[in-house]
């Protein structure tokens, strides 16, 4: 009885724990802690290597928890279907096992069409979220094998190479489906970018499509004299670049704000650059500051 | 506090002791299984009877009087974890056994309704399971209670005690992969699909021992895996699933392919064949796969013992609507001209219902049962449809500026016109009566959209209502004629199981919160209970002590409440729940019945 008392107990402290909700720059500042959500087994942006949190955004979650003066506390996201999900379960909702939330989420869409995309009854999809910050711009790259394919001056190379693709990406619908199809019999899907650079190397394709923080980063660990980043362009793909921010709740803008200075300043003194640069991912600074 | 909690402690055993007490085997033989839908005193399989047609012979309650039936016990499955409850119970030895949502399972007196034992599956931290929370049921065989859970593990427990007997990793979770479904015990193997909604995920039917859970036979259900049988301790290589690979899919997409076989199966003595149905291909862009893309949205007969495929009736090829064709498949046989046709019924998520030669899957005869089929223009000879090719979504391809592309209204919406929810057949009017939905969709593009922070090819679909006054039907129709014998709308989409019984009645419930009887004959409403929540199981009957029991889940949930538009607004204001519903008649009843 005592043993289902204590299990009680514990049920009833963990149910506290887990309807903990985002809160405002007042409370965060009182607690003395801030909650970060950031993807789980996602390099190399945000993974646990050896029981370590890595990762580019690891390291700038560390700096505005530093730079608000309060201790960083994790919390890790498992990918769902969509960035809409994921601001739901980690933002304004929580998930329905696990009903904790965050403060704070990196790896967010920068975009206005997103931000302000509106549902089938003409409704914000997220009116609860502010995306905020933009600290990074992203784009498709190529890698590929000096040897068995020299130079990537057009797309159509893939007419006759073998190229390596992460399932369900843009990468693949591209290679699948642009130039009538003319690639498709020679694009070959992996389930993650990583086994496809590993599909690279043992020589199953001569060249790999992905994001260019994943691919650059990739890149760095092969033998520089053997693989190249192409320079190549990607003729009829929709979306070339797009911005990565930052999102709170809503309810919560002015937690935004200080995270802002946070940002504005790291991407002014350079030590923005200096995290991508320690983990061989090329930056880009969004338009946003150049405007 | 103490002294009750051992009270407590000790009524249970007692009440243990008496489920025990009195019968001649507690053990569940195959025997019972094949049998149940022959015996009224237990229900040991899913569909109350491998072949799936939730019939049963009692006629105690009938429309003289069910009116007269009353709640008898009612049970919460309490927590916070309420969302769904699709559990069909079953019952053995006068103890009723069921799951939860959130991968819990129950063993209740059924006489009572007191908990005899109650198990909760530890999900593992950051599980994002691909399909709701929902869970089908368990099987039942020896002394084991066998179900399947959220991060795709099968689990045997102790019938008596709840305790864990063995454990089998299914698949990886973290790959996509879930169990919803109850398993199925055939010839002393517990036999088993995968549900997973996430491209990269290949569906796959596994047999196992039921006794120790180790592994049997697995037949992958997309084109070009090798299927695997296991002899001697050692796993050999049994055929690949239809030939070779490639054969219907373009590149290499037949490597992921889909086609999960989420809803489980049911199972034919005579043929001695298993029929599992299988889920949409992937990706979800048909464009990017022209083909039929074998063996996706499709119905598979399975060797029991080896795991080989005998036949496959593809309703949906080259799918481009996630029409999910895993709907059950019913066996039943019929009189034609003085011959026995061994046929077998499946009513599925396209609006058509098929008719098949279960012996061979030869096409017999085809109709749509729901009002309104845009995508096709109807059903050829041998059964595949006659695409309307304007009504096939867009390919993104064309939209490639980023703007929303072409959208198209298309019905039924891909929740179906009828989805996970079993129908069932009466032996008596040959009628099948079908929880089916009127709803269509319009689907698009949508290149602005995100996934872990990278562009992402997203669809955006919004489902819609066809009609003010009622989005589901049960409908009751003759498989000979493809006639409506009668139909009953339902101003919420149904979601729930049927039971036919021989006492000219058809029962299953809404998401309103009723359990509903209509005269099987005539459609005429003749029972009525508000159950408090949703009823999105499915109604079971038997036997116990000389009476007629009744019994149904209520608990609102599963796929309806994650849809938004019009749908949402109809369901809204439906609460949630977790109870198990029991009815039977007062006891002079069984006294008349027995005079």
């Amino acid at each position: 009885m005592r043993g289902l008392l204590l299990a009680f107990a514990l049920l009833v402290s963990l149910w506290n724990l887990n309807v903990a909700q985002a809160r405002s720059l007042d409370d965060i500042t009182e607690s003395g802690y801030i909650v970060i959500a950031v993807y789980s087994d996602y390099l190399p942006f945000s993974a646990k290597v050896d029981g370590q949190p890595t990762g580019i955004d690891i390291d700038i979650a560390k700096q505005i928890a530093r730079q608000l003066g309060v201790t960083l506390r994790l919390k890790w996201l498992t990918a769902d279907e969509t960035t809409e999900d994921d601001l739901r379960n980690a933002i304004w909702k929580g998930h329905f096992l696990d009903k904790s939330k965050a403060d704070l989420m990196l790896r967010v869409p920068y975009d206005k069409e997103y931000s302000q995309k509106r549902d089938d009854v003409g409704l914000l999809v997220h009116e609860l979220v502010h995306m905020f910050a933009p600290y990074h711009t992203e784009t498709w790259k190529i890698v590929h094998n000096k040897t068995r394919l020299p130079d990537v001056p057009t797309m159509a190379l893939f007419q006759y190479h073998p190229i390596g693709v992460e399932i369900d990406s843009i990468p693949q619908f591209y290679l699948m489906s642009a130039f009538r199809g003319s690639m498709a019999k020679n694009t070959r899907q992996f389930d993650t970018l990583a086994l496809a650079v590993d599909g690279l190397v043992k020589a199953e394709v001569d060249a790999v499509m992905g994001l260019r923080s994943q691919i650059s980063a990739l890149h760095h660990q092969l033998d520089p004299s053997d693989y190249l980043l192409a320079e190549n362009a990607f003729p009829l793909l929709g979306k070339q670049k797009w911005d990565i921010g930052m999102a709170v709740h809503n309810d919560f803008r002015a937690l935004g704000y200080a995270v802002e200075d946070v940002v504005t300043a790291m991407i002014n003194d350079g030590s923005l650059q200096a995290i991508f640069n320690q983990h061989h991912v090329i930056f880009e600074l969004p338009a946003y500051y150049s405007e | 506090m103490l002294n009750n909690g051992k009270a407590k402690i000790l009524s249970l055993s007692v009440l243990v002791s008496l489920a025990l007490a009195g019968t001649a085997s507690a053990q569940v033989t195959d025997k019972d299984i094949v049998n149940d839908h022959l015996t009224n005193n237990d229900i040991v399989s899913n569909g109350m009877g491998l072949h799936g047609q939730r019939y049963s012979t009692l006629e105690t309650i009938n429309t003289d009087t069910v009116e007269d039936i009353r709640p008898v016990w009612a049970f919460s499955l309490g927590g916070e974890k309420q969302r769904g409850q699709e559990s069909q119970p079953m019952v053995k030895d006068g103890v009723m056994y069921i799951t939860g949502s959130y991968s819990r399972v129950f063993a209740i007196d059924a006489r009572s309704g007191e908990e005899l034992w109650q198990y909760d599956a530890r999900l593992p931290d950051g599980i994002m399971p691909c399909c709701d929370v929902i869970n089908r049921g368990v099987a039942l065989y020896g002394d084991l209670v066998i179900f399947g859970t959220l991060d795709a593990k099968l689990v045997a427990l102790n019938k008596d005690t709840g305790k864990v007997v063995w454990k089998k990793t299914v698949e990886d979770y973290k790959a996509g992969y879930s169990i919803s479904a109850a398993p199925i015990i055939v010839k002393g193997k517990v036999i088993t699909g995968v549900a997973g909604g996430e491209f990269g995920v290949v569906g796959k039917v596994r047999a196992y021992d039921a006794t120790n859970g180790k592994l049997v036979w697995e037949r992958p259900t997309v084109e070009g895996h090798m299927g695997y049988i296991v002899k001697d301790g050692k796993k050999e290589e049994n055929g690949i699933s239809g030939g070779a690979p490639g054969k219907t899919w373009p590149a290499d997409l037949w490597k992921s392919g889909g086609a999960a076989p989420w809803l489980g199966g049911t199972y034919d003595a005579d043929t001695d064949l298993l029929f599992f149905g299988t889920g949409n291909p992937a990706p979800w862009n048909s464009h990017l796969r022209p083909g039929d893309n074998y063996f996706s949205s499709s119905r598979l007969a399975i060797d029991p013992d080896t795991g080989k495929i005998v036949w496959h009736f593809q309703t949906t090829p080259h799918d481009g609507w996630d029409y999910d064709g895993v709907n059950e498949v019913v066996s039943f046989d019929y009189q034609d001209q003085g011959k026995t046709i061994k046929a077998a019924a499946t009513a599925d998520r396209n609006g058509f219902f098929y008719v098949l030669n279960r012996e061979n899957g030869d096409f017999i005869r085809g109709f749509p049962f729901v009002d309104k089929i845009t995508w096709a223009k109807g059903l050829d000879a041998k059964g595949r449809p006659i695409f309307e090719d304007s009504n096939r979504p867009g390919n993104p391809a064309s939209s490639s500026d980023g703007k929303k592309g072409n959208s198209v209204v298309t019905a039924p919406s891909f929740l179906g016109g009828k989805n996970w929810m079993p129908m069932a057949y009466s032996q008596d009017t040959g009628l099948f009566y079908v929880p089916s939905n009127e709803w269509e969709m319009e689907i698009w593009n949508e290149p602005t959209a995100y996934k872990k922070g990278a562009a992402y090819l997203g669809a955006g679909f919004t489902i819609t209502a066809m009609n003010d006054d009622y989005i589901g039907v049960l409908r009751a129709i003759d498989p000979k004629t493809g006639e409506t014998v009668w139909r009953h709308n339902n101003y919420a989409p149904l979601w729930g199981g049927v039971l036919a019984t021989a006492g000219n009645l058809v029962f299953t419930g809404n998401p309103e919160g009723y359990l509903l009887g209509f005269n099987a004959k005539t459609g005429e409403e003749v029972f009525k209970f508000n159950t408090g929540s949703g009823i999105v199981g499915s109604p079971v009957t038997w036997e116990m002590d000389g009476e007629q029991y009744l019994s149904v889940l209520s608990g609102w949930g599963g796929a309806v409440p994650l849809w938004g538009g019009d749908v949402a607004k109809r369901v809204k204001d439906l609460n949630q729940g977790g109870s198990v519903w029991t009815f039977k008649l007062p006891k002079k009843y069984a006294q008349f019945a027995k005079n």
